[in-house]
């Protein structure tokens, strides 16, 4: 029933937003929020009228892929249209799990986020874990065009990342090239009935027919998920923004472009500080640019900012106003053997995370997913390889661009384990404990639900065994490039080009 | 050969992708101006050194990074490096001139990467081991034109200036054209061996009219 996933709410804007173009009430559908066609793997279920709020799930093991107890990871569901023809404006473009998991965003090319939430168990079956299903979807950015320099900005939404929850309201930030914006999602499960002047259908009663007085009185209602705007962090960067990031005292946040990161207050949007800057007097000796930028988990005054040529600075905000010098710099000197063509492009990190833990950090460059000790600046504590085999295709992807694909990659709950994306709809874990890692690939082949995930291998080169995929023969144009842990459990979200999968270990 | 070719190849390949990543939705993105104009870099400096050694097959010392002081006169800006990178506060590129090239002067703290990108020099040795079929002088090349020779000095005195247009957008036209009349301008100056400028014009020729055609394409760019 439409009720359920209807996204806008019928009263005015709170005068607390400022002016706003009127917020649209039906965006255009995402793909990922229809319900699949008939036979389809993942079902999708009407949203049950729920009840508190409190964390409904077991705390299960945490064991890593490949871990003492070996995890099996099966197919659990799968969003989004099936058609090989993607529209762009599914391409989805962010993925990210809400600090209990119960919720899951996604945002896509067109501007859209969709928030699935996870069902509560069932106790009778307490053997599958809740399903995610649409809970709201809402039209988040929409396409701008800067007079000025005659540019359009792209609507995409680049990042979402979720507020901790202080009420009944869910909070989230998302953001695209220039503009953030910060989303109250809230439910609405009764409504005022019995109106004197009003009908059911709010049409106006004529005066003269009304002979009794009545008080309306709440009524419960089916679940209506609403999403407002309540704070638009606008025109605050030059250049391309790539990142933003909560702080850990849950009342300010960072924003970075590729030459200058802000700190903003969540209450405040008109105006924001520049705490990095590394725009150089003459563009034309600009060498390196802003690539990743995030908060320490726990310290409020640290943060992390990742580079165009590899290097990741970590800056303590107590040291000066303008976070330019930095505390650390974290760089590992090149390997010579490795030197090619290519080599300082493909160094590039596109993606920087801190572990829960905030010991450490792992950041992703276009090969390989490193482990840095905040400890120790000179080297990584660990090396992992996504997928060497494509060292020496460097060429041809720099011809059909994917050498600038930037992957994100991310920690489980435990910090055990860490995945990251690939090519040809494979993604790839890698246990720190074992050192086991392991390939698995999202498609449609496997999807009944439960089905374990088996295993892939691609053959670098010489004799292909059976069952193994050779370089030559591995699709580019099938990318991971974004993947999220749920914070507590082995469940994972993958996303594809235009689909969303959710895997779960077997339980 | 096979390496100026592929050099040029991914020379114009990285001209067009920059043009075309000014029709894209969103404008003109730095992290990708930005790389393209390394890769481009990367192929200039082979293509160059490529060409160095089709002519002198001692491996030349990497060159002392001791700016040109010709580059240090003027600090004008560049048509190509304006029109690269999507200065928010730079709307729209100057029609190239004839102008220099500002000094690459670095502040201190882009001083540390340069050992690194120095070493690039020794390109000889550590491609030779890399994957990139076409892109590596093969050792085979180097064998075949031990015959010609030239001097190392003539070779000293054109690699250092492909050293110093740093900054991620040299006008690389204008360089590419300076390289040009340097190579064939050259005389031999201490060696005995045939002055390699005879001999590098008749092989010169064919790849210079390609690279016109991409100076044209920068320069239109």
């Amino acid at each position: 029933p439409p009720s359920c996933w209807l996204f806008c709410s019928p009263l005015l804007p709170s005068p607390l937003t400022p002016a706003l173009s009127p917020h649209r009430c039906h965006p255009p559908p995402s793909a990922l929020s229809t319900p699949p066609s008939p036979g389809e793997g993942g079902e999708f279920r009407k949203q049950r009228p729920r009840g508190t709020q409190q964390g409904h799930h077991l705390q299960r093991n945490m064991a890593g892929a490949g871990g003492g107890n070996d995890i099996q990871w099966c197919f659990s569901q799968v969003k989004g249209a099936v058609d090989d023809d993607v529209a762009e404006a599914d391409i989805i473009s962010t993925v990210e799990f809400n600090h209990s998991g119960e919720l899951l965003a996604t945002g896509d090319k067109g501007g859209r986020v969709v928030i699935f939430q996870q069902e509560q168990e069932n106790k009778i079956q307490s053997h599958s874990r809740g399903e995610y299903n649409v809970y709201s979807t809402f039209q988040s950015h929409e396409p701008e065009f800067d007079y000025l320099k005659s540019l359009e900005i792209e609507e995409k939404i680049n990042k979402i990342r979720w507020l901790p929850q202080k009420n009944a309201a869910q909070f989230l930030l998302s953001t695209n090239d220039k503009t953030i914006k910060l989303w109250k999602i809230s439910e609405r499960d009764k409504r005022p009935e019995g109106y004197n002047l009003k009908e059911e259908d709010g049409r106006y009663r004529d005066p003269t027919t009304v002979t009794t007085l009545r008080v309306p009185v709440f009524r419960p209602m089916d679940l209506m998920v609403e999403a407002s705007p309540r704070r638009i962090f606008a025109n605050a960067h030059t250049y391309h923004i790539n990142s933003i990031s909560i702080n850990s005292d849950y009342e300010t946040y960072l924003s970075a472009d590729d030459l200058r990161i802000n700190l903003w207050h969540l209450e405040i949007t008109d105006r924001s500080f520049n705490i990095v800057d590394i725009k150089p007097a003459n563009m034309e000796e600009l060498t390196e640019v802003i690539t990743a930028a995030e908060f320490h988990p726990n310290s409020c005054n640290t943060f992390v900012y990742s580079s165009s040529k590899g290097t990741i600075r970590l800056c303590d905000m107590r040291a000066s106003a303008l976070c330019d010098r930095h505390s650390k710099l974290f760089e590992e000197p090149e390997d010579p053997s490795n030197r090619s063509f290519f080599s300082e492009i493909i160094s590039s990190i596109s993606d920087v995370k801190f572990s829960h833990s905030g010991r450490y950090m792992m950041t992703r460059d276009y090969l390989s997913v490193k482990i840095w000790d905040l400890n120790m600046e000179n080297r990584p504590v660990e090396t992992y390889q996504v997928h060497e085999y494509l060292r020496s295709k460097l060429c041809s992807l720099y011809e059909n661009d994917c050498i600038f694909d930037k992957f994100e990659c991310c920690w489980n709950g435990s910090d055990s384990v860490v995945m990251t994306g690939s090519y040809n709809n494979f993604f790839r874990m890698f246990d720190r404990n074992t050192k086991r890692d392991i390939t698995l690939e999202a498609s449609r082949e496997n999807n009944k639900p439960r089905t374990v995930l088996k295993p892939r291998k691609v053959c670098a080169s010489g004799k292909r065994k059976k069952d193994e995929i050779s370089v030559d023969s591995l699709d580019f144009n099938k990318k991971i490039l974004h993947t999220a842990w749920h914070p507590k459990e082995n469940i994972i979200a993958v996303a594809t080009t235009n689909n969303l999968y959710i895997f779960q270990d077997k339980v | 050969m096979e390496v100026q070719k592929e050099a040029q190849r991914i020379m114009t390949l990285s001209v067009w992708k920059m043009y075309h990543s000014r029709m894209q939705r969103g404008g003109l993105r730095l992290h990708r101006s930005l790389q393209l104009s390394l890769v481009m870099r990367s192929a200039r400096e082979l293509y160059l050194s490529a060409k160095v050694e089709a002519h002198e097959p001692e491996v030349p010392l990497p060159p002392v990074r001791s700016p040109d002081p010709r580059l240090h006169q003027s600090r004008e800006a560049e048509a190509v490096a304006e029109a690269a990178p999507p200065d928010g506060e730079q709307p729209s590129p100057e029609p190239m001139d004839t102008r220099e090239a500002p000094p690459a002067e670095e502040t201190p703290a882009r001083c540390a990467p340069r050992p690194a990108k120095v070493s690039r020099k020794r390109r000889n040795s550590s491609l030779s081991d890399g994957g990139d079929v076409g892109l590596v002088p093969s050792k085979k090349a180097r064998l075949e034109e031990e015959g010609e020779g030239a001097s190392a000095e003539v070779s000293d005195r054109l690699q250092p200036p492909p050293a110093q247009a740093e900054g991620a957008f040299p006008n690389l036209a204008r360089v590419l054209q300076r390289r040009f009349s340097g190579l064939l301008n050259c005389s031999p100056a201490a060696p005995p061996t045939a002055p390699p400028a005879c001999e590098a014009k008749p092989a010169c020729r064919p790849a210079d009219s390609m690279l016109n055609v991409l100076v044209r394409a920068v320069v239109a760019f």
